[in-house]
């Protein structure tokens, strides 16, 4: 296991496509957070500088999931066929002979490429957001208080990106699941229209970890979204559940 | 050291393979020849442990591919050209291939230079030619310094000195008491080299066995080959 996810995480930082994910994350961010800070400059009832870097936090999860679409797309691109076309993916499976294994070790390297990035962006969100503000920031949040909180946000993320992640495998190219995850995310989710229909959406694989996102940026969406603690476990059972389901099918299917 | 038993591979209603038996013995070359879409690369694939067989089995030193516990070790491969992403240089690629078998990182120079590909170390493989790509994945095949080679066409896209390059490496690796498995559409390129023969046709194996034996009663390979094969209409 720590052999395939050695190999994996090599593969993650040497491809371009990985650190265009991570830029995107960061550059997102910074960019919502300047506009934000500048508009809330000179307000008296400003939020604190934490709150204005955290308007833009639901954003960052673009990145995460350019990250977790690249790991598994990019085994399916085909060369040119200048240089004889093929894929990568039967090079990796003949090294990395056990697909479970494969797939763990693609959802962790995921994991160890987004967490430093998410902690890069949020940092110069919150250096930004400061600088811009100057005096007319609102009282400061509390140190453990904004870990939480930031903590919160970046589960939210990695679940949704493992998810991202499980669908590239279903779908073997990036394109798909790359749209449907940034239009979900960054747009306005399908399952948050139908919970305003029905209080079941909540219990969707995105909207079920709504309150991790609430909490985060601090404020709430539907006071009908489930709790931190049962959400949370239902959106990682969704996760979880279909990295499972992307195994079986991958173990299943011939390369 | 590499073997195939009663092999059936469909797509659909469509049978690739029908009861294919090979074996590929150490210390000796075994070409497996046919006409393009004959099955060389289905059986190859199932080898491997990349597609799943619907009938008979393909064993690496007496396991399934899959259930290998060091595969880099045992048999190396080469299919489909380099087998590396586009945008990822050649170094990087090899050295992820060096984590994941436990290989000591040094190889990846060596195998660079054996191919004669150090100078492109840097070069990322989307802009490599067909013969660079050819001796990526080649260089990816010899990392693990394994018993036994597969190659699937290796010879694609090298110029007559790659050729005549891979084939001294070949034998020499048969020689040192290595098994090697190429598979190819050219008589030409196996004449030479080859000690054992198998030959695919629609998914068949029509002849096998030492060249001599197999191309008994004809005037060389090449009408050994187009008798042998000449009946068939490709995959059926």
């Amino acid at each position: 296991m720590i052999r395939a996810l050695r190999a994996e995480l090599h593969k993650a930082v040497t491809l371009p496509a990985t650190l265009v994910g991570c830029g995107v994350m960061v550059l997102s961010m910074v960019a919502l957070t300047v506009l934000n800070a500048l508009s809330a400059r000179g307000d008296d009832a400003a939020d604190s500088a934490f709150d204005v870097a955290f308007y833009g936090a639901p954003l960052g999860v673009v990145g995460s999931v350019v990250v977790a679409v690249v790991l598994v797309g990019s085994e399916y691109t085909a060369n040119s066929p200048d240089a004889g076309g093929g894929r990568q993916i039967p090079t990796t499976l003949i090294a990395i002979g056990s697909r479970t294994r494969l797939l763990v070790a693609k959802a962790v390297a995921m994991v160890v490429v987004v967490v430093p990035s998410a902690a890069i962006a949020i940092g110069v969100c919150l250096g930004v957001a400061t600088a811009l503000l100057g005096d007319s920031a609102g009282p400061p949040v509390a140190f453990d208080e904004g870990l939480r909180r930031a903590g919160a946000v970046v589960v939210y993320w990695l679940l949704i990106s493992i998810m991202a992640l499980a669908v590239t495998v279903l779908t073997r190219n990036g394109v798909i699941p790359l749209v449907f995850f940034i239009v979900n995310s960054a747009v306005l989710p399908p399952s948050f229209l139908l919970s305003r229909v029905t209080d079941l959406a909540f219990w969707l694989p995105d909207t079920s970890g709504f309150r991790l996102l609430s909490y985060g940026i601090g404020q709430s969406i539907d006071d009908a979204q489930l709790a931190m603690v049962p959400g949370t476990l239902v959106m990682t059972a969704w996760a979880l559940g279909l990295l499972a389901v992307a195994g079986i099918v991958m173990n299943r299917r011939d390369a | 050291m590499l073997q195939i038993e009663h092999l059936v591979k469909r797509h659909g209603a469509r049978t690739v393979l029908d009861r294919v038996d090979l074996e590929a013995r150490p210390g000796r070359v075994t070409a497996f020849l046919g006409p393009n879409g004959a099955g060389k690369s289905s059986t190859l694939r199932v080898l491997l442990g990349l597609d799943r067989p619907d009938g008979g089995r393909a064993l690496v030193a007496g396991r399934p591919y899959r259930e290998l516990a060091d595969p880099a070790r045992v048999i190396g491969a080469m299919l489909d050209g380099s087998g590396a992403h586009r945008s990822r240089r050649a170094r990087h690629h090899l050295a992820w291939i060096a984590r994941a078998g436990g290989i000591d990182p040094r190889r990846v120079d060596e195998v660079l230079e054996q191919v004669g590909l150090a100078d492109a170390a840097r070069t990322r493989v989307g802009r490599f030619s067909l013969g660079m790509g050819q001796r990526l994945g080649l260089a990816a095949a010899l990392l693990g310094e394994p018993e036994a080679l597969v190659l699937d066409e290796p010879v694609n896209g090298l110029d007559p000195e790659g050729i005549r390059w891979i084939r001294g490496l070949l034998r020499g690796h048969a020689d040192d008491g290595g098994t090697v498995l190429l598979s190819s559409h050219l008589m030409s390129e196996v004449a030479g080299i080859a000690d054992d023969l198998v030959v695919i046709a629609g998914g068949r194996v029509v002849a096998s066995g030492p060249i001599a034996d197999v191309t008994r009663g004809y005037e060389n390979l090449e009408d050994a080959f187009f008798a042998l094969t000449g009946g068939s209409e490709g995959m059926r």
